[in-house]
């Protein structure tokens, strides 16, 4: 899936996969604050937004 | 490859004659030049109008799926890939079939063609590497090499990879070519690039689906694109919706697709949407050393798991 | 809004990291407030139309967890 979106110019850091057992809390913490970091540094999504859904 | 013609009709009359089959699907004439249509020939007196040349460019696996019947069917590296792909699907099952192999050395792109012939083409004939174009100019011949579709001038399965009977001896296979140059030069573009040629690249797309319909793998009931409650892709040509529609079409097809160029040669604002089906081949082979269709006793790279599958990309 | 704050759509493994997000909630863990989480019954259930559905309608990012 990343891969293709990748290769048709969506940013890799648009799409995250991670693997989280439901006891590691704390890899749960981690990650959301990694990922956040991650896409503030990017800025806002540009691509396969549907710009008439915008308006609606 | 027209010299098949003679040996196709007599395998499929006997056939039909010894009740092995219900019906044979092939090819035959069209009503233009360049375009023929396949066929599904019922009685033995009825043969005669199949026909084999470098115009076969439709994936006659298309035709198999759900029948019931005892079906010959004529089939290229390609489709024979597909067929295999159905047998391992269930939409067809390996008993139902005579599977008749025709080694193919390509087919050639009819607007390559059009865009080089002055006029309009009243006939097209070939004779061994050459192309014979006809129109009210004159006679115009081309080298086949230069004009055949693009997926067939880089195919590495020339030759049926599951068959019953064969209607000539296999050709040589393609080893010097890379079905994957496209793709790497894609890949190596910069990423606003890489946005901007799939805008270019789907702009002129009118949706009208013609690339699913050709497509033997697009089979669902209720294609996702007709889907209203959820809507998951918007049926406006609006440019997400179309890149939406293409980026989930190449994902049904993803370690499925044998790269036979139905749907580009289907489409009708000729789009080269294999580069997205073509990618994700090239990553299933990659990734996965799968190459879609060639064994009927191996399951699909996507649907087993091995403790040694790729898994980087979780973090 | 004074500073751009990204919106992350989260499909969660029902079993897994939604679990994670539970304990992580009753353990009182700061984190940052920018996912928006989707509860799947597992992360089989996840298919690309939901990631692209979420791109669409304005998400700026995408995580899928197991």
């Amino acid at each position: 899936m990343k891969n293709l979106l990748e290769c048709m110019g969506v940013e890799p850091d648009r799409i995250h996969f991670s693997w989280i057992s439901s006891a590691e809390s704390t890899k749960f913490v981690e990650v959301v604050n990694k990922i956040t970091a991650k896409v503030k540094a990017i800025g806002p999504n540009q691509r396969f937004v549907k710009q008439a859904a915008k308006v609606a | 490859m027209s010299t098949y013609t003679d040996t196709m009709r007599e395998t499929a009359r006997r056939l039909l004659k010894e009740c092995r089959v219900d019906l044979v699907i092939g090819f035959r004439q069209g009503s233009q030049p360049m375009m023929n249509e396949p066929c599904l020939v019922r009685k033995p007196e009825d043969v005669d109008q199949l026909v084999w040349d470098s115009n076969c460019g439709i994936n006659l696996a298309n035709y198999l799926t759900n029948r019931k019947e005892k079906i010959g069917i004529f089939a290229k590296g390609c489709d024979s890939r597909n067929i295999v792909t159905h047998i391992i699907e269930n939409k067809v099952q390996r008993e139902q079939l005579v599977i008749v192999g025709v080694p193919c050395l390509g087919m050639i792109d009819k607007r390559k063609i059009t865009a080089e012939a002055q006029g309009e083409i009243l006939a097209v004939t070939e004779d061994g590497d050459q192309i014979n174009v006809k129109t009210a100019a004159g006679t115009q011949s081309f080298a086949k090499a230069d004009v055949l579709q693009q997926n067939c001038s880089v195919c590495t399965h020339r030759n049926p990879v599951i068959h019953d009977e064969m209607i000539a001896e296999p050709v040589a296979e393609q080893t010097d070519v890379d079905p994957y140059a496209d793709v790497a030069a894609i890949e190596a573009m910069p990423l606003e690039e890489r946005w901007a040629f799939f805008d270019d690249l789907l702009s002129p797309c009118i949706r009208c689906y013609a690339c699913r319909n050709a497509c033997p793998l697009c089979y669902c009931p209720t294609c996702f694109v007709d889907e209203s409650k959820p809507q998951w892709v918007g049926k406006s040509q609006d440019a997400m919706d179309i890149r939406t529609f293409h980026f989930l079409r190449a994902y049904h097809c993803a370690g499925r697709c044998t790269d036979c160029g139905a749907c580009e040669r289907a489409c009708p604002v000729g789009i080269n949407m294999r580069l997205l089906t073509k990618k994700l081949n090239k990553d299933c082979k990659e990734l996965y050393d799968w190459e879609a269709g060639l064994s009927p006793d191996k399951r699909p790279a996507l649907d087993s798991y091995q403790a040694n599958d790729p898994e980087n990309f979780i973090k | 809004m004074s500073e751009w704050e990204p919106k992350i759509v989260s499909f969660l493994c029902n079993w897994c990291s939604y679990g994670a997000a539970d304990l992580a909630g009753v353990s009182r863990m700061q984190y940052a407030p920018n996912i928006r989480v989707v509860r799947i019954p597992c992360t089989g259930r996840m298919s690309p139309k939901f990631a692209l559905a979420a791109l669409r309608e304005g998400a700026d990012a995408v995580w899928v967890s197991g």
